[in-house]
Order: structure tokens, then sequence, then C-alpha cells
């Protein structure tokens, strides 16, 4: 039983979407695209740009129509209400704070549209502000604020509505690296405080693994793997996703063997054989690939008793500080190792590595061209 | 290079820059109008000007209720054809910015297409419409709606009224069309999605965030109408008469340099207090924060 299913179970569906198709004149941008965003759960859309992460996201906020498909929301059909009648919030790209309101009347915006009571409208805007820790700059403009204050700001202006799911379109792009690092803690502490379920969208898979209960992987307007972090990371479900999350080495190879459960596998690559765990859409017939992380290639004295050794040149090395990457050439393939630093390795020479059976994977796909030193 | 050659360097490509143009200006713009400002304080003895400065010429239209009308009926023209023209150019200016997608710069040259053809032109196509025996008169006829032709339609305050909207209304679609064109997309999908309906997205964010434009539109629209003598005068009947007539022949029949000067004057003084006193009332409230620091 997946991550997924077990949330979805535990918590209930919010979000359920169906074959949605989008297509601009003759391009689709998303090619029927299935999936369920959980109750109280922090789901993140990752993918290169131009994937087809945003357009999902617009088309749930109601800012893009939907060429085919459905998507519910608590079972009721989204379709055809309009955005301002949806039970969903955005947090945009570049934030759309209204230049010419106070940061307090930014918020209170959405709360003067429900027709609230003032000093209900003043009760939530000053709790949201607490929330956020702008109280002091309740009374400022937009411009006058910080890029990291107006994120926070954009966020309270649209939980403050209370709505059912929050959309975040890449909201910490515009952040320089220390700020973004500290959002991501408080976005999410902010999604377990408010019990609310976000949708956020991103193509930065280090952010995605920091906040996300669940990652949908997304490239060319489809989606590749749905899953828990660990599972994307340590059970991709093909070459694009392994290359993907943290650019695995990607072997070619040819199943020789299938083990009756279809669990594991026999594969036979350029850098030797191994029997390994495969993902569930590999069969015997179809193109297939290992995938080693770096950080599994171990240097070595003797051959592994149980696992994958080889011997390779080494071609380049990247310092890392405690560790440093080496690629090496085996056969016709290109395979990084990350290894300690005080490994004895120099450029020409040949080292002996390897991996443990457990820690090699089989998925479904050829390499992409890549391969280099990331 | 020191930095006071930099400095130095840079305030010469100022000054070449700069100086023709104001060389021009103030021989062509600033001297005459001195020189007309010095006019009117003198006085006119049948046909010598008397050089002796007194504020003779001023008190004399300010004591006149004809003067004082003529100066508020071009103000008010000046606004109410300029509110007319927003009414009108706000749908087209958004419609232009943010629903075509292919025919932009089509749309766009087909309004300024009128201001091509002179204001002679456009003024007798005018009167072809709304004349008596007019297209308009009988069009209205031969659908029965009337039995006799509306005399008012031409020589009126409407006439006027109408062809000056006409006249005057791609000054006002085009600032608010860049300002509308500027103003980015998210900031009316974040009033939609909270909770504005399409009337309340307009009155709270896209009126308020083309401002600017809707600023520049007013003031240009506005001093064009007051400035305009010939629609008026063609198309308003005995309705005609307008403050810039009057200087008009002032200097032309009349020969009366020194009263056409402080009248010229008191309306330019009047104009200018209004501008300022719309681009300080701008600045000062929130519209104008929104524009000034939003990209």
């Amino acid at each position: 039983m997946t991550y997924l299913d077990q949330t979805l179970s535990a918590s209930g569906s919010l979000l359920e979407a169906r074959g949605i198709i989008k297509d601009y004149g003759s391009v689709r941008a998303v090619d029927g695209v299935d999936f369920e965003i959980p109750n109280n759960c922090f789901v993140t859309i990752l993918g290169p740009s131009g994937c087809g992460k945003t357009t999902i996201l617009r088309m749930i906020g109601g800012f893009e129509s939907i060429t085919e498909g459905s998507l519910r929301l608590d079972g009721e059909p989204l379709m055809h209400v309009m955005p301002y009648e949806r039970p969903i919030n955005t947090v945009f790209q570049n934030y759309a704070l209204f230049p010419h309101l106070r940061v307090a009347d930014n918020l209170a915006f959405g709360l003067k549209l429900q027709k609230l009571a003032q000093n209900e409208i003043e009760r939530r805007v000053h709790r949201a502000l607490e929330t956020v820790q702008m109280t002091s700059l309740a009374e400022r403009y937009p411009s006058q604020l910080s890029g990291g204050q107006q994120q926070r700001v954009a966020l309270a202006r649209a939980f403050i509505n209370e709505p059912k799911l929050l959309l975040l379109d890449e909201p910490l792009g515009a952040l320089d690296l220390k700020m973004r690092r500290h959002m991501q803690v408080e976005l999410k502490d902010l999604q377990q405080r408010l019990a609310m379920s976000f949708l956020y969208v991103t193509h930065d898979q280090e952010e995605a693994f920091a906040l996300s209960d669940i990652i949908i992987v997304m490239n060319g307007g489809r989606i590749e793997q749905i899953g828990s972090p660990e599972e994307i990371y340590h059970s991709p479900l093909n070459t694009y996703v392994a290359d993907f999350i943290g650019g695995a080495n990607l072997i070619s190879g040819t199943i020789t063997k299938m083990h009756g459960t279809h669990s594991t596998a026999m594969i036979h690559t350029g850098i030797g054989d191994v029997e390994a765990e495969c993902s569930t859409s590999v069969t015997a017939h179809e193109p297939a690939s290992l995938c080693i992380r770096s950080e599994d290639l171990q240097h070595l004295q003797v051959p592994l008793a149980d696992g994958l050794t080889f011997n390779a040149t080494v071609t380049h090395i990247i310092f890392q500080g405690s560790s440093k990457l080496v690629e090496v050439k085996v056969a016709d393939e290109k395979v990084v190792a990350k290894l300690d630093h005080d490994v004895p390795a120099l450029v020409g020479e040949s080292i002996m590595l390897g991996v443990e059976h457990n820690r090699c994977r089989i998925v479904h796909g050829k390499p992409f061209a890549s391969g280099n030193i990331q | 290079m020191k930095m006071v050659t930099i400095e130095r360097e840079r305030l010469r490509t100022a000054l070449l820059l700069t100086t023709p143009n104001l060389l021009f200006i103030t021989a062509f713009c600033v001297l005459p109008l001195a020189v007309l400002f010095s006019y009117s304080f003198f006085q006119v003895d049948f046909v010598s000007i008397l050089r002796e400065p007194t504020l003779d010429n001023y008190s004399r239209i300010a004591e006149s209720a004809t003067y004082r009308g003529l100066v508020a009926k071009a103000l008010l023209y000046g606004l109410g054809i300029a509110s007319l023209c927003a009414l009108i150019a706000y749908p087209i200016a958004f419609y232009i910015a943010k629903r075509v997608k292919v025919y932009k710069a089509a749309l766009l040259t087909l309004l300024l297409i009128p201001l091509y053809t002179g204001d002679l032109i456009r003024i007798f196509a005018w009167r072809v419409v709304l004349g008596a025996e007019g297209v308009l008169n009988s069009l209205l006829l031969w659908l029965g709606i009337i039995s006799e032709p509306i005399w008012v339609l031409l020589f009126s305050p409407f006439a006027t009224t109408v062809v000056l909207t006409y006249n005057y209304l791609p000054f006002m679609i085009f600032p608010l069309w860049a300002a509308i064109e500027a103003m980015d997309d998210s900031y009316i999908e974040a009033a939609m999605d909270l909770g504005c309906r399409h009337v309340a997205v307009f009155f709270k964010v896209v009126l308020p965030l083309s401002g600017a434009g809707l600023v520049a539109g007013f003031l240009m629209v506005f001093a064009l109408v007051v400035g305009d003598y010939l629609t008026p005068q063609l198309m308003g009947g005995s309705s005609g008469v307008t403050v810039t007539s009057a200087i008009h022949d002032m200097f032309g029949a009349a020969f009366d340099w020194p009263t056409g000067s402080a009248l010229a004057w008191i309306l330019l003084a009047s104009m200018i207090l209004f501008v300022v006193c719309v681009l300080y009332a701008f600045y000062r409230s929130p519209w104008g924060r929104g524009v000034r620091r939003s990209k």
C-alpha cells in the first residue's frame, strides 16, 4: 500500500482530477492527468518548466478552462464554478499584492467581499498577521516591504479566507536561498497549523522534498509518478523520475530473467549483471535501466560478495567539501560516484567501485542523454 | 578616469542633449507668452497700444459675467467631455489590452485613422450625419420613429458634445490602454480569486491600478477641449461662442490685444490650477501610490 493510499484512506479525498486535458490551440499542455489530493496534506507538483504544472494549478483555481476531464472538490464538480465562487485561494508567483492597499487592507480584501462584520474582519486580519509575524507592518504598503515580507502577506491574504485548498505557484522563486530555506520551514509549519491542504508547484526538487507529504512528478504534460518523497527517491518508476530526482546514474540494460512475483529481475548492463528490485512498470520485453544513486557507490579494495563490482577509469573529480564527486568511465558508460573526500582517486587512474545489490533498482525506459556530473 | 571628470562629462552630455530643446521652447513658447503676459497689462486706445501698466484688463474681465461665464463654460466642457470620453474609453481600452490577442496593433491603428483626416473634414462629416436632411434624421424618418426632422441634432450643445467626444476619444483610449496593458493579469486574477465578480474587479482593482492612464487621458482631453474653438463654432450654432473664440476675435477683428492677452492668461491660469489640483489629489490618493510603485 503506497503512502498516498494510506493518507487518502486516513484523511479522505479533497480534490479529485480525472483525465484532465488542456489544449492551447494545437498545443497540448496537459495530457490526461489523474490525481487525488487528500485532506490536510501538502502536495507538490514537481516538474521542469513547461511541463504543465502551472496550467493544472490555474485550472484548479478557475483561471483556465479545462479542455477535457473532470475536477471535483469534496465530490462536487468544479468545472462550471467561477473562480470567485470556489473555496480555493491562490498565492501567486509574483504575489499580486494590491499596490494601492495597505497590508491590512490587502488581507481584508476577501473578507470584505464576504460581507463579514467589521469586528470579525479586524479579528481575523489581526490573527492572520500574527500567524505570519507581520503585525508591526500592517499599515505599510506592499512596495515598502521586502520580498520575504511580501511573500508572507500573500500567504496570509490567501489563507485568511479559510479555503479548503490553498494553491501556491512557485511562491519562493523570487527569494534568495537563505530566505527560501527559512520560508520552506515556515510554509510546512503553517500548513500543519492551519490543517489545510496545500497544492504547491515547483521545479526545485529539494524544495519539494523539504515540504511535501506527496509529490506528483510531471513531465511533458503527463504525470510520471505520484508518491511520498521517500518513494519517489528510493523507488523511481522510470528513468525520467530517477534522473530528475537527485540525478541518479542510469545504465541501459536488458532484462535477462524476470522472477515470478515481478518484484525482482536480473539485468544485464555494460558495467555488469545484477539482480535487483524493479519498478512495477518494468516488463521483460521493454527497455529497462539500472538505477544507482551516486552516494550508494563505494570505493572498494576487494569485490563485494553480494552486489555489483566494477573497475573504472576516473575522468573528472569535483570537490564538494566533505565528499567529492568522481566521474568514471567503464565500458561506454559514464558513472558518477559520491565518495568520501579522503578516498584516493586521481584522474586517469583506475579504481574499483561497487554497490550492494539491495541499493540497485531496475526502472522502466532508456536513460536520458545527460549522464554527466551535475 | 577621475570621479570629477566623470561628473563633468555627464553634465556636458546633459547640457548637449537639453540645450536645443530649452532654446526652442524659450524662443517660441516662453518668450511669446511673456510678451503676451506684458500686453495683458497695457491698454488699447483706438488703434494704438498704450504701454502704461495697469490691472484694468483683469478687473474688467473679472467683473464681466459674460467672460466669467465663458471661462466657466470652457472648463465645464473640458470636464464633461473628458468624463464622457473616460466612460466610453474604459471598456474599449480594457478590451484591446486584455481580450484582444491577435489584431491588437490593427485595432489601435484603426482608432488613429480619424485623426489623420483633419478637423474640418471630420466636423463636416458629422454635419452630414446630424443635419436636418442628414443620415440620422433620414433614418429615423424612414423608420417612422419621428414625423419631422429633429433640428436640435445639429447646431446645438448636443452636436458640440458629440463631435468633441468623438474627436478626442483616442486621446483617452491610448493612455488607458497603455495603463491596462501594463497591469499584470495576476492582479485581476487575484481579485477574482478573493471573491470579486467582474464589476467589483473593475472598481476595486482595474480602476485604481490604471489611475495614471486615466489622469493622463483626462488632462489631455481636458486641455484639447478647452482649446478647441473650431468644433463649437461649426457644430454649436448659437451656443458655439467659446472663450477661445472670444480671444481669437479680440486679437483679430476687435484689435484689442491687451484684453485678449488678459483673457488668455486667465484661461491658462485656471487650467493650470485645475491640472495641479487633479495631479495633487491623484498623487495623494492611494491610487497614485498604486501606480507610482507598481510595475
